[in-house]
């Protein structure tokens, strides 16, 4: 069964009382929230996640609960928590949503130490991924949803779930945070409906969410083997180009950035070095959305890299 | 579930007792379990004890991914530490101050097997008071600098604590507590810091660096947990005391005959007797039946005696994570006045405690680690 598949009734009913336990990638999270803002909204965005009806053991039990005394009336505010403790300073009512995604990735980088964490957005196609890389501002988020409103497989727009043992990529195919004029781009990338409603004046701008494809959710236990790393850049006037990147400016790139790098200690180290010399990393300059698309579409087919995924299956 | 409080604390007893037991508790039990460990930090305890024995293959795979994460928090704090006291030796270098570990990094150093696994906040050290100007400019010139507080609590520090303002790497963002004693000065108990320096050890293999020796090792952990009413930490605490008697028993022949002379000559006779009281009770630590009825005489009197025995179970033992716990409320409080009443003179109590009630008024936020 899929959230979507719930009423928002019943939806309501199960995230006031015993509270709403669903799968997204490796995580199974368990969320009691009394927001009647949230529901409909997690109803869309989740819609097509499975709903786990007999939990054995839950990776976070979350809450969000609305502020008390004053503030449940005067500017109401809400809470995000886990296992009962604040995590953050609250957020005005309306901007559950966001607070609920920040909130479960602080989570995840906070505890998954079982996976190297790296901060990059990843795609894959026929089981081979992609990892962009970019500080905030350099527009990873935009491309990363642009590749998959144009059919590539969302595996993260945030998160690279490294298995150190192997060294595959895991899925955790959420909702895709969007901000400011990036919502309008892709917006305009598809006749389909496929964005959330707009939150503005968040400490990010405005945000607003793109829903995950219903294949990339139920991809949920396939992970994909690393290809390529790209490390996008938009620059007006600056039409889509590949530049090669040595492997060792990639390695301290992707180790800077990354949420656990240092406290993996030499397994981070040596996880992120195969990594990098397994995949073909590039640099990417590019003006326009279409065109960066189109350009890393080439790219793919061109790289005639052996995947062994595919080749085992 | 019944993991929690009062007779439902058992479980989780027994689960401290025997971490072996974990695999036997059903699955909605274990992810109980983890929770209540992950706050206490025991988790990478958890994950060590397992891994001693042969049942790791057989968990569910999320519990071995949850505790191989803490594990590998747990790792990377150990190394944290031990880089952190080699560039703390490296400022000292020249000043011929010798450096004497505290706590964790004491237990890590000296090698005590109940190391393994526990998570690290800061690293504290013992200095001879008139050293302590010397060390904190020392440890200045390398990059530590006051972590900023209000000048009451500057004050509050300097004039009536047992140690300076904590200090942090700029760079590192570590913390290191500069102790000149184990107790606050303005304490009811004053233990002699001249006799703890006396008895310390050396480091083996690590010159200059010493800890505490095995009896005032293990006092000055029960002093935290049953005199400073630190009872957020309280069932790591326990965890760190029932390891240490365990572990001495065995490697120090004269451990129980000096244990209760010694604390008498600190002065930590009552610490000791509560000590030895919860540990019976709530950990079955062998403990011989000579050295009880001794520490006996150490214990308060009617009606504090089962009092006591009532309200520090109480505040130790965790309840569940999202369920406020009205008696636990009701055990912490009496049990926080004391410790401030014991740690100050009623009038200077009385001007601090309207002090920080008055600073309470605030939002707090638990940004508290997640591992």
């Amino acid at each position: 069964m899929k959230i979507g598949d719930h009423s928002l009734e019943q939806l309501d009913g199960q995230l006031r009382e015993a509270g709403l336990c669903w799968r997204t990638g490796p995580f199974i999270l368990r969320l009691k929230a009394d927001i009647p803002q949230l529901t409909p909204w997690l109803h869309t965005m989740y819609g097509e996640h499975p709903v786990v009806t007999e939990p054995e053991i839950i990776d976070f039990h979350l809450q969000m609960r609305r502020g008390r005394g004053l503030r449940r009336w005067w500017r109401p505010q809400v809470h995000f928590l886990l296992d009962g403790n604040i995590l953050f300073a609250p957020f005005p009512l309306d901007h559950a949503p966001p607070l609920f995604e920040w909130g479960l990735n602080l989570c995840i980088a906070g505890r998954a130490n079982h996976f190297l964490l790296l901060h990059t957005a990843v795609v894959a196609k026929g089981g081979r991924a992609m990892l962009l890389s970019g500080v905030p501002g350099s527009g990873k988020s935009t491309l990363c949803a642009a590749l998959v409103v144009k059919g590539w497989r969302l595996l993260s727009d945030e998160f690279s779930l490294v298995h150190p043992d192997n060294g595959m990529v895991y899925p955790l195919a959420r909702p895709a945070a969007l901000k400011n004029q990036s919502i309008d781009l892709i917006r305009n990338l598809t006749t389909e409906n496929l964005i959330g409603p707009a939150f503005p004046n968040t400490r990010k701008g405005t945000v607003a969410h793109l829903k995950p494809p219903a294949a990339s959710v139920q991809a949920h236990e396939q992970p994909a083997q690393p290809a390529w790393v790209i490390c996008p850049q938009y620059r007006p006037d600056r039409p889509a180009h590949l530049t090669p990147l040595a492997p060792d400016h990639a390695l301290l790139r992707l180790g800077a950035n990354a949420f656990n790098y240092e406290t993996r200690g030499a397994s981070g180290f040596h996880a992120i070095a195969a990594l990098v010399n397994r995949c073909s990393v590039h640099h990417f300059f590019h003006d326009n959305l279409e065109e960066a698309v189109v350009a890393l579409e080439s790219l793919s087919t061109r790289d005639i890299q052996p995947s062994p995924s595919e080749t085992s299956s | 579930m019944t993991l929690t409080h009062g007779t439902l604390s058992t479980p989780l007893l027994t689960l401290l007792r025997q971490p072996d037991s974990f695999p036997n508790l059903t699955l909605p039990e274990q992810d109980l379990a983890l929770r209540l460990l992950r706050r206490a930090g025991l988790l990478a305890w958890l994950f060590y004890r397992l891994q001693e024995g042969d049942s790791w293959q057989t968990l569910h795979p999320k519990v071995r991914d949850h505790l191989e994460g803490a594990r590998v928090v747990a790792v990377e704090d150990e190394r944290m530490l031990r880089w952190e006291v080699n560039r703390i030796r490296r400022a000292l270098l020249g000043t011929g101050i010798p450096v004497t570990l505290l706590k964790g990094a004491a237990y890590c150093h000296a090698g005590l097997p109940m190391a393994r696994g526990r998570l690290v906040a800061d690293v504290d050290l013992l200095f001879v008071r008139d050293d302590l100007d010397q060390v904190e400019q020392a440890l200045t010139e390398h990059g530590w600098k006051q972590v900023k507080l209000n000048s009451y609590d500057q004050n509050y520090y300097r004039q009536w604590m047992h140690e300076l303002p904590p200090m942090r790497h700029w760079e590192r963002l570590t913390e290191v507590d500069l102790h000149h004693t184990i107790l606050p000065i303005t304490g009811r108990l004053k233990p002699n810091p001249a006799l703890l320096w006396q008895d310390r050890v050396p480091v083996v293999g690590e010159s200059g660096v010493w800890t505490l020796s095995a009896v005032d090792m293990t006092l000055h952990a029960m002093v935290h947990l049953f005199h400073d009413a630190d009872f957020d930490r309280g069932l790591r605490d326990l965890v760190d005391l029932d390891g240490l008697f365990r572990h001495f028993a065995k490697t120090e022949p004269t451990f129980w005959a000096s244990l209760t002379p010694r604390a008498r000559q600190l002065g930590l006779g009552r610490p000791l007797f509560h000590a030895l009281t919860h540990l019976n009770s709530l950990m079955q630590t062998p403990i011989p039946q000579a050295v009880l009825i001794d520490s006996q005489k150490d214990g308060p009197i009617w009606p504090l005696r089962p009092l006591m025995g009532l309200l520090i179970p109480l505040a130790i033992l965790p309840g569940h994570p999202e369920r406020a716990n009205l008696l636990r409320i009701l055990a912490w409080w009496p049990l926080y006045l004391r410790s401030h009443w014991l740690k100050m003179p009623p009038t200077l109590l009385f001007s601090h405690l309207t002090h920080k009630l008055s600073r309470r008024w605030r939002p707090t936020v638990q940004n508290r680690r997640l591992v």
